[in-house]
């Protein structure tokens, strides 16, 4: 199956959370034969939908870590990368989003684009993924695919234009009409694998023939032959597939398709428009950062010839030990080869190499570029980059946030305590945005991630996974502290009463950096610091900055500009510089008239309008400012601004205030400044503390 | 005692000229309309109203019938980056974040919200959300045809939350638009819950500001007032007044 690019495939399933994405990659599964037995994901028969590999996805029915799995459809091998919905782990978006090249947008039909829809749309938008969207639930009350279409035109700013027609909605719907053959298709048997092709049915004619008019002016827009041959009144089918794909690979069409995972209809139609209409891995351009060329760009070409470049993109602990995806950008990877972590230099021999099907596998000797595969006992980091030998480059790092929320935790007895650390090891290598540190004050374990249900569902994993049971703290945000305006410092560091001495002094001044972490201008003139020991002052500066004198947290925004000094010939040291510096940014730091930050989010709450007066409340309460607030009729979604330390405990609430019918996604946005009299209340329990 | 950047900038705002025109300002209670034809530039009057507000630290609810909000945000950035263009007032508008803390925008489906609903969703805001508006701009409602039933329910929910709301409307009728008083005659059935009317209208290649009515007076005025085409912001007319009006 190896080599032929062309019938290749690498693509994502996103959606917002209930979309049905895990029910729809279930039926893909189960069409292209890879499975047997379709289950749901909220399964009565305890099995569980095959993509929900870990058993807390099953327990609370959302799928958290992505698993790729590859099926054949019509002589075409492609890799299906399950992403995960919620906001707390879009680090597993992002880095599916980085291998990818093309995805399907899961719309639910009634719910149409919501906010993590959008959230979905900007990350394929940086990332550049040509996509097609795949409106489902048509048989659900209320379903209005063509309300969706029009929302992904209006909402997303995208050119959506129909492929498919549903026949019948919501109880009524029977099955498709195929907009390009303009014939009626319908799913039979039981779990409706036969599809039988039909006429339009008569009802649906007029209807059909004008949508066919709109994908047409569409599609003609990206292909002059398929313009003539319309004017010409004989558009064949070959002429207005090759249209839409081109469209779709220069994300200028938006195709859209309709259909009922749940109910089996529509998606042996979606895995052929997979097929037609989006891109194989020759089509999308690659690039590298080429490590010994001073960062210089080198696109990548899709050849199985060419010299091995490969992004390892996610790490798993299965049973038979470290499991590493990656994703063959160029050449290939054979039993046996040698390849080079261009990271640490590691060379590393590439041993067992297996093909994924969620938690099955086959082994296989070879893949090539385009291809997922994945890799046995490679030790390594996620996003590392594999070459051959002589080449040394580095596929673009993957954006990681920094992590907003910190949880102290303990193990439960002594044997706990091994099992804790081992676990710890594994989710750090897995999740860059998950990290762990001791508090050397406490001495506690502390873990760091995007959220509370990011750090929930990692103490859950120790427990299920490594038997390792924990206690937790109070979860704790992210607070920095940053100055608020230039301070002037000049501090001497003697210390010169018998044997070596040390002697350094620091001129300068300490400025706001609004946008940016820290900044070190050498102003000095004539030498009055040797220039040996301006870095030294640089590293005093850093150090300073770890711990904030306000509530001991890390110190951001700060432009330190050194402009005069003095040292002594024998007694200057590196360390009596640095030491200088630290204690010049101690002296200064009250001067600067220092505040502290927090972690503002980007909240959304989509619901029906009646609740909308409570969310306000709920909003106004927690220290937010509403942003904007849209209603249609019958549902509300009100965006808002609210620092995180006031959003603990808010799905609870929510849902008990709602009944359940309001849901809430949340985002970093950024830094904001603590109101004084809180900041004051932090700054006390500090001091208290210590 | 000298005034500051911002004091300045709030002083010397054409808008200044509009409320001594309207015998001090819209007031608390009543509801003034801009009407034209589409595509004259009511939002660009409605935003810049609503910038006037926040820069003296009232707050605004901005409720937008239109299909998006992003762009009524970009049209906020856009309308302080303009007033923010000489670099002394710059300083006077760089938290820009600050300043749009006050604002709250609300957007409706036009055929999908009913008048009684969007007051019940504007009470909540105020009252629920804590946001104590001072103005409402209404942008986007089509008043010709909701105004009959749904003008004076604005008019009374303005008096009982004492709110002013400013309306824009969009004249969509056949020529001439508006009688010999200078009234939009499309608006005439409801011209009983207006308190202040004021037509833009295309002069050359200016849109000028003409008052229709001033707290219930008929009082047809040439503003003096036009929409600057370049930066889109409410501007003095220095041109020698026309005559006949």
């Amino acid at each position: 199956m190896s080599g032929d690019v062309a019938r290749m495939r690498n693509i994502g399933i996103s959606a917002h959370i209930d979309s049905g994405k895990t029910t729809l990659t279930e039926r893909i599964l189960f069409y292209c034969k890879k499975i047997h037995k379709i289950h749901e994901v909220k399964g009565k028969d305890g099995v569980g939908a095959t993509m929900d590999s870990m058993d807390l996805e099953r327990e609370r029915g959302i799928t958290i870590a992505s698993a790729t799995t590859n099926v054949a459809w019509a002589g075409h091998s492609i890799n299906i990368i399950d992403t995960p919905g919620h906001v707390d782990f879009t680090i597993e978006v992002e880095r599916s989003l980085r291998v990818l090249d093309s995805a399907i947008l899961v719309l639910c039909s009634v719910g149409g684009v919501q906010s993590q829809t959008i959230t979905v749309d900007r990350q394929l938008r940086r990332y550049d993924v040509p996509f097609m969207a795949f409106v489902n639930k048509v048989d659900r009350v209320g379903a209005n695919p063509f309300k969706v279409r029009d929302q992904i035109a209006e909402k997303l700013g995208h050119n959506a234009v129909l492929m498919q027609l549903p026949i019948g909605l919501e109880g009524a719907f029977r099955g498709i009409v195929d907009l390009v053959r303009m014939k009626a298709l319908y799913f039979d048997g039981a779990d409706g694998e036969t599809v039988r092709i039909e006429e339009v049915p008569a009802e649906l004619a007029a209807e059909a023939a004008k949508k066919r008019e709109e994908l047409l002016d569409a599609a003609s827009l990206h292909s002059d032959e398929l313009m003539e041959a319309v004017l010409e009144g004989r558009p064949t089918e070959a002429l207005i597939k090759s249209a839409v794909r081109r469209g779709v690979v220069a994300r200028r069409l938006v195709p859209v398709f309709v259909g009922s995972a749940y109910r089996n209809k529509g998606i042996q139609p979606l895995l052929d428009a997979v097929v037609d209409y989006l891109p194989d891995p020759g089509e999308v351009v690659n690039r590298a950062v080429d490590l010994d060329a001073g960062g210089a760009e080198r696109v990548l070409a899709a050849d199985p010839a060419a010299k091995t470049v490969a992004l390892a993109f996610k790490l798993e602990d299965g049973p038979y030990g470290q499991l590493t995806y990656v994703r063959i950008y160029q050449g290939g990877l054979r039993k046996g080869d040698e390849i080079v972590n261009t990271r640490s230099g590691q060379k590393i021999k590439v041993g067992r190499l297996v093909r994924m099907h969620a938690d099955a596998m086959a082994e296989i000797t070879e893949a090539s570029a385009g291809d997922i595969v994945a890799l046995f006992g490679v030790d390594c980091a996620s996003g590392d980059t594999f070459c051959g030998p002589g080449l040394n480059l580095a596929l673009s790092a993957i954006h990681v946030p920094e992590p907003v929320i910190s949880l102290a935790i303990e193990p439960v007895d002594k044997t706990a305590a091994d099992r804790v650390a081992k676990a710890l090891n594994r989710f750090t290598k897995e999740d860059p945005t998950f990290r762990t540190y001791v508090d050397p004050e406490s001495n506690q374990t502390i873990i760091q991630g995007m959220g509370e249900l990011h750090l929930d569902v990692y103490v859950e994993r120790m427990k299920r996974e490594y038997r390792a049971e924990v206690a937790t703290g109070m979860p704790q945000v992210a607070y920095r502290e940053a100055i608020s305006q230039k301070a002037e410092f000049d501090y001497t560091h003697k210390k010169q009463t018998g044997g070596a001495g040390q002697y350094a002094r620091v001129i300068g001044r300490v400025e706001p950096l609004p946008k940016g972490v820290f900044e070190f201008a050498n102003e000095v003139k004539g030498g009055r610091i040797p220039r040996e020991f301006i870095p030294s002052c640089e590293k005093g500066f850093r150090a300073a900055l770890k711990k904030g004198a306000l509530i001991g947290f890390p110190v951001t925004g700060v432009r330190v500009v050194l402009v005069d000094g003095q040292y002594h010939p024998v007694d200057s040291s590196d360390i009596a510089f640095q030491t200088a510096a630290l204690a010049a940014f101690k002296q200064v730091y009250l001067k600067a008239k220092p505040q502290v930050l927090e972690p503002i989010m980007k909240v959304s709450v989509e619901g029906p309008c009646e609740f909308a007066g409570n969310v306000f409340a709920t909003i106004s309460q927690r220290r937010g400012t509403i942003v904007s607030s849209v209603e249609d009729g019958t549902f509300s979604r009100v965006d808002a601004e609210v620092p995180l330390a006031e959003m603990f405990g808010y799905s609870t609430m929510l849902r008990s205030l709602t009944q359940g019918k309001a849901e809430f996604t949340m985002e970093f946005l950024k830094y904001g400044r603590v109101p004084a009299n809180l900041a004051q209340e932090l700054t006390k329990t500090t001091e208290s503390r210590t | 005692m000298t005034l500051t950047v911002k004091e300045e900038l709030i002083k010397r705002s054409p808008l200044r000229i509009l409320e001594r025109s309207i015998s001090g300002g819209l007031g608390r209670g009543n509801i003034g309309v801009l009407a034209s034809r589409k595509g004259v530039g009511k939002t660009a009057c409605l935003v810049h109203i609503a910038a006037d507000k926040l820069l003296q630290g009232k707050p605004v609810i901005h409720v937008s019938y239109a299909s998006r909000v992003d762009h009524i945000m970009t049209w906020y950035e856009d309308i302080f980056k303009e007033l923010a263009k000489s670099p002394k007032m710059r300083s006077a508008l760089d938290d820009f974040d600050e300043l749009v803390r006050s604002r709250v925008i609300m957007n409706f489906k036009q055929d999908g919200a009913r008048t009684e609903q969007v007051l019940r969703s504007l009470e909540a805001m105020i009252v629920h959300g804590s946001f104590r508006a001072e103005t409402l701009i209404v942008d986007g409602l089509d008043l010709a045809q909701a105004g009959l039933g749904d003008l004076p329910l604005f008019k009374d929910f303005a008096g009982r939350l004492g709110l002013e709301i400013w309306f824009s409307a969009s004249l969509k009728g056949e020529e001439p638009l508006f009688d010999d008083r200078g009234i939009p005659r499309e608006l005439e059935p409801c011209l009983g819950a207006i308190d202040v009317l004021i037509s833009l209208q295309h002069h050359g290649d200016h849109v000028h500001f003409n008052l229709v009515q001033d707290h219930g007076r008929l009082a047809p005025k040439d503003l003096r007032l036009k929409l600057d085409p370049t930066t889109l912001l409410i501007a003095k007319d220095v041109r020698p007044r026309r005559p006949g009006l």
